[in-house]
């Protein structure tokens, strides 16, 4: 005779801390069936964002960015080089992403990930490719000296959505930039070193658009669509949708990879969703 | 508006080619070309995998992108990327775990449109290896042009420099199997779910919407291509083994 057991008690039992390492889709998925996420956002909720200019003195402009946990510096360094024969009045635009272990556990030490080569690569094709500046605005003297950008992009904290993050930082750190007039003489460039930089001895780069994505995941086969992803969130869902966004509406860019097919209406709604984000962060930077 | 190349309408794809089972020593291969650009991709597996990259529910899926000169680069990687993360959900891998597939992607020819035409070879390939698939895939690239401003299907390389914006789309053979007849004549956007997506340059919403439509369509070719060429290869085998 046991009268225990027809209690419907389970088992054992266990914090919820244990239950989303045991099981993190399963815990996930109790947080969306709700319509919360387990930070506290709503799914279409971005994270707080802050933006700071001028972070590294010695480089000619630069900006730190951060999304929730993820943490961003970007440093735009000129440099004179010889241009390429084929484009002799043209400069160079050279953006690196950098993911090392030292801002999250899931990089190791070595050549770059592929996380941060595709980063560099999504970065790299906006830039180019909505033409965000004109090359010919980097030609010191056609044909034998340019300005070479090296925009570098270094994660101090991984807490996923690092594109977000680093296109923000790339824009914000081009916006930043002050270079030293140049004199070009007999195949010599001389770049006055010493007084203070103002607007008679440097220039601005002339951004022709500001570029802004925001990013989104597709979770499970309900296709929710949550708003920039956390680490936690990017491993568990599997499709990955970003957009992005200039100031007049635009797209720069649009990429769709990974699980669940995405109908028309889903990626009508992330365009809506990216160009509302992006004028909320392009505010956010001009506020500076 | 005539097209550079002079033979085709702006919704022309070039001509397809395909061939399988081209190299010995992997488990599946094929070629496929667009016009002038080609792709090599060879499958191997299911196979042993590296202890670090061991899947306990699945099978670890490898995708290597080889340019067409030189060393591989951050686009080779990106290229990679993209195939990898499509077929990844394609692949009933759950039927091999703890096994790893090897998908090696070479460049032949270059004239455009590489990644539609390596995501083309390696449907062709994963067929050819007896992987079990979910859903047969096509894709298919176009632009907008920077003068005209029309959207011309399976650009050249000399068309993709005077692209305002380029589009690849990946579709896959669900939505258009029971589209037949009149229902395929007008597609509407909301009945094309889309795989993958990668587009770059400048254009708006609608632009975008109408390639996806113009891609949607251009894709059940690709996928009848695909059936005809796995239809023969069969009975070509057929004919040997009864013989």
């Amino acid at each position: 005779m046991t009268s225990t057991s027809a209690a419907p008690s389970p088992a054992f039992t266990f914090s919820a801390s244990t239950f989303q390492k045991l099981h993190p889709a399963e815990y996930f998925r109790k947080f969306i069936s709700q319509g919360v996420r387990p930070d506290g956002r709503l799914l279409t909720g971005f994270r707080p964002t802050t933006v700071h200019y001028g972070v590294i003195s010695t480089a000619n402009g630069s900006a730190m960015v951060r999304v929730g946990g993820t943490t961003v510096v970007c440093g735009v360094k000129a440099e004179v080089a010889e241009p390429r024969l084929d484009s002799p009045d043209q400069g160079y635009l050279v953006p690196n992403v950098d993911l090392s272990p030292i801002c999250s556990s899931a990089f190791r030490p070595g050549p770059p990930s592929e996380q941060a080569q595709v980063t560099s690569d999504a970065i790299d094709r906006v830039l180019k490719e909505s033409k965000v500046l004109d090359l010919k605005d980097l030609c010191i003297e056609e044909g034998k000296a340019v300005w070479s950008l090296w925009i570098d992009v270094v994660c101090v904290s991984y807490d996923g959505n690092i594109y977000d993050a680093a296109l923000a930082s790339v824009m914000a750190a081009l916006a930043n930039v002050r270079i030293r007039k140049p004199t070009y003489d007999e195949g010599i460039v001389k770049v006055s070193g010493a007084q203070e930089l103002d607007d008679d001895n440097s220039f601005k780069l002339n951004l022709n658009r500001t570029p802004l994505s925001a990013s989104f995941v597709l979770f499970d086969t309900s296709l929710e669509l949550l708003a920039d992803p956390n680490f936690a969130e990017e491993s568990i869902c599997e499709g990955q949708i970003s957009v992005t966004v200039d100031e007049e509406g635009q797209i720069c860019a649009l990429s769709k990879v990974g699980g669940g097919s995405s109908s028309p209406s889903i990626l009508k709604e992330c365009v809506d969703r990216a160009k509302e984000r992006s004028k909320d962060l392009r505010a956010l930077m001009q506020q500076q | 508006m005539a097209r550079l190349d002079r033979t085709r309408t702006a919704n022309q794809l070039r001509p397809f080619f395909s061939s399988q089972n081209l190299l010995n020593r992997a488990d599946g291969s094929a070629q496929f070309d667009f016009g002038g650009s080609s792709v090599l991709c060879s499958v191997v597996g299911p196979a042993e995998v590296k202890i670090r990259d061991e899947k306990l529910d699945r099978a670890t899926i490898e995708v290597i992108a080889r340019p067409l000169v030189g060393l591989p680069g951050i686009k080779d990687k990106s290229r990679e990327r993209s195939i990898r993360e499509t077929l990844e959900p394609l692949i009933l891998s759950g039927l091999h775990p703890r096994t790893g597939i090897q998908i090696v992607v070479q460049t032949m020819k270059d004239d455009g449109c590489i990644l539609s035409t390596a995501f083309n070879a390696t449907v062709l390939a994963l067929l050819d290896a007896g992987i079990p698939l979910n859903s047969i895939l096509g894709s298919v690239t176009c632009i907008v042009d920077e003068k005209s401003g029309e959207i011309l299907l399976d650009p050249t390389t000399e068309e993709l420099s005077q692209a305002k914006s380029t589009h690849v789309f990946v579709f896959d053979n669900k939505s258009s199997i029971s589209t037949t007849g009149a229902a395929a004549m007008d597609l509407d956007s909301e009945s094309s779910p889309i795989l993958f997506s990668d587009s770059t340059g400048l254009y708006t919403e609608e632009e975008y919407f109408k390639c996806a439509n113009i891609c949607h369509k251009a894709a059940q070719t690709v996928h009848g291509f695909i059936r005809t060429a796995v239809q023969k290869k069969l009975e070509k085998e057929y004919q040997q083994t009864h013989a």
